[in-house]
């Protein structure tokens, strides 16, 4: 769908009243309508089952739909191999062991790549740069299965980058990761954002979705119970929505709304808001 | 000291709900050593009663007992693995029984009979009644059940471990290719094309599951040793599979029904 060298646009997508229900009759998703326009960045949220993994993986043809459409700029994917929407979507899975298995980190980040058609020096420099991206730069050939967990998710993650499809999903990205992990998915995500490339995470860490992504969606029961920016979705009006899911807004927010200073969702926001509802205390000695 | 409460999950125990669940319909409620037994009778019926009675009243039965206990469809998924075999013993009898000289067709060096037609199929329903009886009592018996019982009965940790760890390991691979499967699908790897594409696709597929089930038993063991897996003395056991009377009656009875077509085999009356 696009040659792995060129930076493609990202594309539009669709969900078109999908449903989706698993062999044993799991109900995952019901009716979902959702539309993802080029380059946005947004965070999926909701509790274990929610229907959260099922949904983006409809986006590159690992499931597909049992009524209505998952349409990619505007085309209908139904029929489109997954080898060949991978060229389009890349999508980091949540646990790095399920998928690891060459002999070296730059081999692993090579693979998908490859698979792709990227050869010779193209594909060396791209393997380098992700996983320099990700931290792994002095690691190239260290086993996968000689990092710690943590690093062995940023090399899970380095190989799907190293794809530079234009959109990239990542799957509960910051789970394991330290305070310095965290920081290196927040800067992989600030960068593919300023690409312009479309990104979709699904998370448990709400500050992590408030200071990251303009828009946020709550998922319940196999629906999208809310969808909106960050201050609209965390705000006090929708606490209630969220705990039905079970979700907790991020602590700014409850601190923010506490103090009376509306919907402050980051860290920084709090601190902004706060400034200007206090008066700059004089030192009187 | 107070012990802590358990929050009253189940109605009246105050316990959770996983250790007060009972099995719905007669079969799946039946004690998992009543279910073992059944399936042992079965299979010694469907091999010792000699010609088409043994193996097509035992693969009726378990039809039957399919049906009631909601798992024909679980069965029919056993059948299909069992094709393979199947087709194999049907190819090879068909054309190298032993001692046949009833050529059903000549087809250029071959001649398949009516003999080997014969022991083929019969051989592969005996094979079907055997995969099919233990397979019913596994689909209908939780494997925390089966553990409990095995403990309960006196099985040893380390026995009750390695049962456990057999019986599951079958469904977490399955689960874990799956997984695996994805994630590379993802990274562009081609399963869909052609079969040399698909063949370059087998380390990416089966170095994680090893690496993977490797890791986990080293994880696993860790974490037992961390609940005191060796510590000597008796477990204590959170919850039992019921064991009543009827229960005792069917597992006599298999016994009874397993020495009695023994008996009738050895002096000749059943074949």
């Amino acid at each position: 769908m696009t040659s792995p060298d060129s930076a493609a646009p990202a594309p539009s997508i669709e969900f078109a009243s999908v449903s989706f229900a698993y062999p044993d009759g799991t109900r995952a998703l019901t009716d979902v309508e959702l539309r993802i326009q080029p380059g946005e960045s947004l965070a999926i949220v909701g509790q274990n089952g929610s229907g959260k993994s099922t949904l983006v993986r409809h986006i590159n043809g690992l499931l597909r739909p049992a009524t209505g459409r998952v349409l990619i700029d505007g085309r209908d994917i139904r029929q489109t191999h997954v080898a060949r929407l991978a060229g389009l979507v890349g999508l980091a899975f949540q646990n790095p062991d399920r998928q690891l298995f060459a002999g070296s980190a730059s081999a692993e980040v090579a693979f998908g790549p490859r698979n792709l058609g990227l050869r010779g020096s193209a594909l060396e420099a791209r393997v380098r740069e992700a996983l320099e991206d990700v931290g792994l730069g002095e690691e190239t050939a260290t086993n996968p299965y000689d990092l710690g967990y943590s690093r062995r998710k940023l090399l899970a993650l380095a190989s799907v980058l190293a794809m530079r499809t234009p959109i990239l999903i990542l799957d509960e990205p910051t789970t394991g990761q330290d305070a310095r992990g965290v920081a290196r998915v927040r800067g992989v995500v600030a960068r593919a954002a300023g690409e312009g490339r479309t990104l979709i995470a699904i998370s448990h860490d709400m500050r992590f979705v408030a200071e990251s992504f303009r828009r946020v969606v709550v998922m319940r029961a196999g629906r999208v119970v809310l969808d909106g920016a960050p201050d609209a979705v965390f705000a006090e009006t929708a606490w209630g929505a969220l705990r039905a899911a079970y979700l907790e807004p991020p602590l700014p927010a409850v601190a923010g709304a506490r103090l009376g200073l509306g919907a402050t969702p980051t860290d920084g926001e709090f601190v902004a808001a706060l400034e200007v509802a206090t008066p700059p205390r004089t030192q009187n000695r | 000291m107070t012990p802590p409460s358990l929050a009253p999950t189940a109605a009246g125990f105050g316990l959770p709900d996983y250790v007060t669940r009972r099995p719905s319909g007669f079969y799946r409620s039946l004690n998992p050593a009543t279910k073992l037994a059944v399936a042992a009778l079965e299979v010694v019926a469907a091999f010792t009663i000699s010609g088409w009675l043994g193996p097509a009243l035992v693969l009726a039965t378990l039809a039957a007992t399919a049906a009631g206990s909601r798992t024909l469809r679980g069965l029919m998924v056993v059948g299909l693995a069992a094709l393979p075999l199947v087709v194999s013993i049907m190819v090879v009898n068909l054309f190298l029984l032993p001692g046949a000289s009833d050529p059903i067709a000549h087809v250029g060096p071959l001649a398949p009979t009516w003999s080997g037609l014969r022991f083929g199929l019969l051989t592969a329903a005996r094979l079907l009644a055997f995969s099919s009886a233990v397979a019913l009592a596994y689909l209908t018996t939780p494997v925390d059940d089966l553990l409990a019982d095995m403990s309960r009965r006196g099985l040893g940790r380390r026995g009750v471990f390695v049962v456990g760890a057999a019986v599951q390991m079958v469904p977490r691979t399955i689960e874990r290719v799956g997984e695996i499967m994805d994630a590379q699908r993802a990274r562009g790897m081609d399963t869909e094309g052609r079969i040399w594409r698909r063949a370059r696709g087998v380390v990416p597929l089966a170095a994680p599951v090893v690496f993977g089930a490797l890791a986990e038993v080293e994880e696993r063991t860790m974490a037992l040793e961390s609940r005191a897996f060796t510590a000597p003395g008796r477990q204590t056991l959170l919850r039992t599979p019921p064991d009543r009377t009827i229960d005792s009656v069917l597992r006599w009875l298999a016994l009874a029904g397993v020495l009695a077509i023994v008996a009738l085999r050895l002096t000749g009356r059943i074949g």
